[in-house]
């Protein structure tokens, strides 16, 4: 496969993407690909290369290696043509705190020479509506709260029509409901045809609206997919109560799996174990799959061949017909929130 | 350079996006827009009114300050003050004057070295590189915007001091240096150009403001040090050991607009401190360009 | 994106342009056509033919003399302009428009202020912008039409080639005269006329004249000490235009709120001095007009003073006695220079007096009020006052 084919459909692409401030390497060798007509979450911790990623994708910073591609054209080689097609938050909003509003999405829209001044009253007007800001629209920004700002910066990216919209942290500062309000916005912006990049710590907030996701974990990508898939991906366990402890391990051996067997009230066997194709076997990067030229497409697909093999209804099938007696089966799979945890490994305040 | 390999693969799909580049006459009216728009903020922002209204002030307070005192006498004081009494248009020039060696170059200093760093701290640099603004375009807005600042200042102090003086003083035909006299029509016309004169000595004062404004994101940083290197070269251009060097410091022209008031007007200290500031813009420019065209923007 | 380094190219590009543009700038735009060459005599019959008579230029002077520099700092003008010394240090530039002899207007122009020397037919303006002064003289009857050259010079049968071989064969004893390699003033090719003193025990290394290769007009002049790498004076047209210049220039008349003050000239030399002092700043024009200044001006300090003469040619040192007499002439005596607070402030304490050094000229004031003054080393001027 050649990068053109894959990036056909791709609204973010990038290929070994890396920035390096000094010493430290901000951001390793990061494959991003995002479908066009997705919403992608951005999920990481604090500090993980997410911003600086969003800034080298917006020509903000200049990659140290690698490459990237919006929308189908290179970054920042044709910034001029692509940019005007993306709306961006970047870092949280930042405004001119003497002017209004309104005023200061006069200024941006006229900083972008393909805007067309002649309706840029109007299109100023229903972006500040579309966020709920147009009663506070001649108000100097200086007395804006956080929120308000936050929905400002919103405001900001989509003061005309985009077909990538890169939002770091949207719900940022916003209460409970401002965060609904964005959350259907965005919803509504997927279904106008347009990519929604999503950026964020808030697990939740990824699940409720995304399709798409990936992980990062101290400048490298851990994990990107469905979003389905990655909440599949995750450890499922198998949990069998059965008193032919030897038969059952057997069946399940067969099934490529390693039980573990315990006898925690001494007369069943509590046999655990990891479901095949769940953990590891997803391939977010060159780096942990070396064959991963042609990976990042197609391993979802393989996983769920492999985990179909596993189904829990076929061990079931095969353990009966193995004469173990089941008295106990389930299948624990994990929240998208335990691969998080899994994958960054370590210590992060998901409730925040 | 790995990307260059891929330039050509997808040079064939950008065609779908060539519709864009046909309004080539509304491009241009945008890029105006985007220049009124910085200009229009700069003016109205209360800061710029506030040093203008400074540079304003110096007229008014030397016309006041003379009116109440007693006759000052000749030979004392900046160039001109004795005459002020007999000629109100006096206090323009010698307002002028006074304002060339610091207040100007404040003023100048706060606003060229505000440009890029001061969209920077305010994070607002971001927002218009990515709207997108385009990195050479912006450099360009913003160098623009200082020159209308310093077309701005010294009309302000020429202005201000043409009203106050004709308010406070009889106002009549004016006597240069040569000892010619010119009518008061003619005198404002040599004001005027005086006020020219400053704004070219500025240019390149702004350049270097516009440079140390992209080294930073810190906008007082870059505005200190672009007043404080005004100061350096009019000191240096008292030391005689550094002659050699004289004729290439910025301000070294920054007096010559006496010559203006000569009869004829002597055109030399204009054309020479035009080639230097251009001189200045040119290199200047091209070491903004050079830093702010590479810059990693992380604020 | 274009690699980093392209990025700076233009900053280092500009630069280098422009120092290209200034190394080519400095030197000669073309090669000229060397000038026909000749010989000292020739080239002074030229400066004596000149016919030059309507100029407008710009001549710049510079002086290393020695002297400590007049601060010129800050939005005021410059010094006192009634200043003697203050002519002799820093640079000075000065707008020159002749139009004929009778028209002449002289402009020093000094930061934010101007002195003004115009003359017209008899009437002789001076103006000082800085204190807003006018002096007003008219010169005794001399007929305009009676400046011409050939009229004044002695013996006027003899032609400018055969003066300037008398002229040549007599300082041949102290002077070696030689024309040099051609110079550019002004961006016009030069004649460069050097007297090299043959004596050891003068300040004065050379005086180098440029005369214009096409109308004999001087164009510079620079005098070089010994042991100074700079030259100690030179005064030069900057820009020069040989076109009558707008004849409302030569109008002058005093402004409203001058104060005018009438000169009669015979009676004192004082303005005669300070016209001395404008005319010097043109040096090139009308030499002998300034000749004839310096004439009138040690005429009554002859007669007041008597002055002794020790020594010959470069080595000439010139001795005025106490100051019994000096008030009552324009001759410069111990007192009055030591009002003056820039010359005061270069004096120094040597043996047998005060001393003011400078590259070119020594000056000795003795303990009993005597002052000494000779282009030689300060020990002459000692050994000088000693002999007395």
């Amino acid at each position: 496969m050649t990068s053109a084919d894959r990036g056909a459909g791709l609204a973010i692409e990038t290929t070994g993407l890396s920035k390096r401030f000094g010493h430290q390497l901000a951001v390793n060798s990061i494959d991003l690909a995002v479908p066009q007509g997705s919403v992608f979450g951005f999920l990481g911790p604090n500090g993980s290369g997410k911003t600086t990623t969003i800034r080298m994708m917006l020509g903000l910073a200049a990659a140290t290696a690698g490459s990237v591609r919006l929308l189908g054209q290179d970054m920042p080689g044709k910034l001029d043509e692509v940019l005007p097609q993306v709306g961006a938050l970047v870092e949280g909003p930042a405004f001119y705190p003497f002017l209004s509003g309104a005023a200061n999405l006069h200024r941006f829209d006229a900083a972008d020479r393909h805007a067309s001044p002649g309706t840029r009253r109007a299109r100023v007007a229903e972006a500040l509506d579309r966020v709920g800001l147009s009663h506070a629209a001649r108000k100097k920004v200086r007395a804006y709260s956080l929120g308000m700002k936050q929905r400002l910066g919103i405001a900001n990216a989509l003061l005309s029509r985009r077909e990538l919209l890169i939002l770091d942290e949207p719900t940022n500062g916003l209460d409970p409901q401002g965060t609904r309000e964005v959350r259907s916005l965005v919803r509504s912006l997927a279904a106008d045809g347009a990519t929604v990049f999503v950026s964020s710590h808030l697990l939740a907030e990824v699940e409720q609206i995304c399709t798409h996701a990936a992980i990062m974990s101290v400048g490298r990508l851990v994990a990107q997919g469905p979003l389905a898939e990655l909440r599949q991906a995750g450890t499922a366990q198998l949990r069998l109560i059965t008193p032919d402890a030897g038969a059952a391990s057997g069946v399940l051996v067969r099934f490529g799996m390693t039980p573990v067997i315990g006898h925690p009230d001494g007369a069943d066997a509590v046999i655990t174990s990891v479901l095949p194709g769940s953990a590891g076997a997803l391939s977010p990067n060159g780096s942990r799959n070396p064959g991963g030229a042609g990976g990042t497409g197609g391993t979802g697909e393989r996983d769920a061949a492999a985990a179909l093999e596993a189904a829990p209804e076929a061990i079931v099938a095969a353990l009966v017909a193995d004469g173990v007696r089941v008295r106990g089966f389930a299948v624990e799979r994990g929240s998208l929130e335990d691969r998080f945890v899994a994958l960054t490994g370590e210590g992060f305040d998901v409730a925040q | 350079m790995s990307r260059s390999d891929q330039v050509s693969e997808h040079g064939s799909r950008t065609a779908k996006e060539s519709g864009r580049e046909g309004s080539v006459p509304r491009q241009r009216a945008s890029s105006r827009s985007f220049l009124a728009s910085e200009l229009k903020q700069l003016f109205r922002r209360g800061r710029t009114q506030a040093l203008l209204l400074a540079l304003a002030a110096i007229p008014v307070m030397i016309a006041v300050v003379v009116r109440l005192s007693t006759a000052v006498p000749p030979g004392r004081g900046p160039a001109f003050l004795d005459r002020i009494t007999q000629n109100g248009l006096f206090v323009g020039v010698t307002a002028l004057i006074v304002a060339v060696p610091l207040f100007l170059p404040l003023t100048i200093g706060v606003v060229a070295g505000d440009t890029i760093a001061g969209e920077a701290g305010h994070g607002t640099l971001r927002y218009l590189l990515v709207a997108p603004a385009g990195r050479v375009r912006l450099l360009l807005v913003k160098y623009v915007g200082a020159v209308a600042f310093c077309v701005a200042a010294p009309l302000a102090v020429a202005l201000a001091g043409a009203g106050i003086g004709a308010a406070l003083f009889p106002v009549g035909p004016v006597t240069l240096l040569s000892g010619d006299v010119v009518q008061p029509g003619e005198a404002l016309n040599r004001m005027l150009l005086i006020a020219a004169y400053q704004t070219v000595s500025l240019l390149g004062l702004s350049a270097i403001g516009l440079f140390l404004s992209t080294l930073t994101d810190v906008p007082v940083g870059a505005m200190a040090a672009t007043i404080v290197l005004s100061v350096a070269s009019q000191v240096l251009d008292q030391l005689p050991q550094l002659e050699w060097l004289h004729p290439w410091l910025f301000s070294h022209y920054w007096f010559g607009f006496a010559d203006l008031l000569r009869q004829p007007i002597g055109w030399d200290s204009f054309t020479s401190n035009a080639m230097l500031q251009a001189g200045y813009i040119a290199v200047f420019g091209a070491l903004a360009y050079g830093r702010f065209v590479s810059k990693d923007v992380l604020s | 994106m274009t690699p980093t380094w392209l990025r700076w190219m233009p900053a280092v590009a500009v630069p280098a342009v422009i120092a290209a543009g200034v190394l080519a700038g400095s030197v000669p735009a073309s090669a000229r056509d060397p000038l026909p060459g000749k010989t000292p005599a020739q080239v002074l019959a030229m400066i004596g033919q000149h016919t030059t008579k309507a100029l407008s230029g710009t001549v710049e002077q510079t002086s290393e003399l020695g002297l400590p520099d007049v601060p010129q700092v800050g939005p005021s003008s410059g010094p006192a302009a009634g200043s003697l010394a203050e002519l002799l240090t820093g640079p000075h530039s000065a707008r020159v428009y002749v139009d004929g002899p009778a028209k002449v207007r002289i402009q020093v122009m000094d930061r934010m202020a101007e002195r003004d020397a115009v003359r017209q037919g008899n009437e002789v303006w001076l103006y000082n912008s800085k204190d807003n002064t006018a002096t007003h003289l008219t010169l005794p009857g001399i007929a305009s039409g009676k400046q011409d050259r050939g009229s004044r010079m002695p013996g006027s049968v003899a032609t400018p080639e055969e003066l300037a071989a008398r002229m040549l064969e007599k300082v041949d004893v102290s002077t070696d005269v030689a024309v040099r390699g051609d110079v550019e003033v002004a961006g016009r090719a030069a004649y460069n006329l050097v007297l090299t003193p043959r004596s050891q025990g003068t300040l004065v290394e050379s005086v180098a004249v440029a005369v214009d290769g096409e109308n004999g007009l001087p164009l510079s002049v620079e005098v070089r000490a010994r042991g100074q790498q700079e030259p100690a004076f030179r005064t030069a047209f900057s820009s020069l235009k040989l076109e009558a210049p707008d004849a409302a220039i030569f109008n002058f008349t005093p402004p409203p709120g001058a104060s005018v003050k009438e000169l009669a000239l015979p009676s004192s030399g004082y303005a005669k001095r300070d016209l001395g002092q404008q005319g010097r700043e043109t040096s090139g024009l009308g030499k002998d007009e300034l000749g004839k200044l310096e004439n009138d001006r040690k005429a009554p300090a002859a007669a007041g003073g008597a002055p002794s003469v020790t020594g010959t040619g470069w080595e000439t040192v010139v001795g005025f006695p106490a100051r019994a007499n000096s008030a009552a002439a324009g001759a410069p005596s111990v007192d009055t220079l030591l009002n003056d607070p820039l010359l005061r402030q270069a004096t120094v304490a040597v043996p047998g007096g005060r001393a003011i050094s400078t590259s070119l000229l020594n000056v000795l004031l003795t303990d009993d009020g005597r002052m000494f003054v000779g282009s030689v080393p300060l020990e002459r001027l000692q050994a000088a006052a000693a002999a007395r």
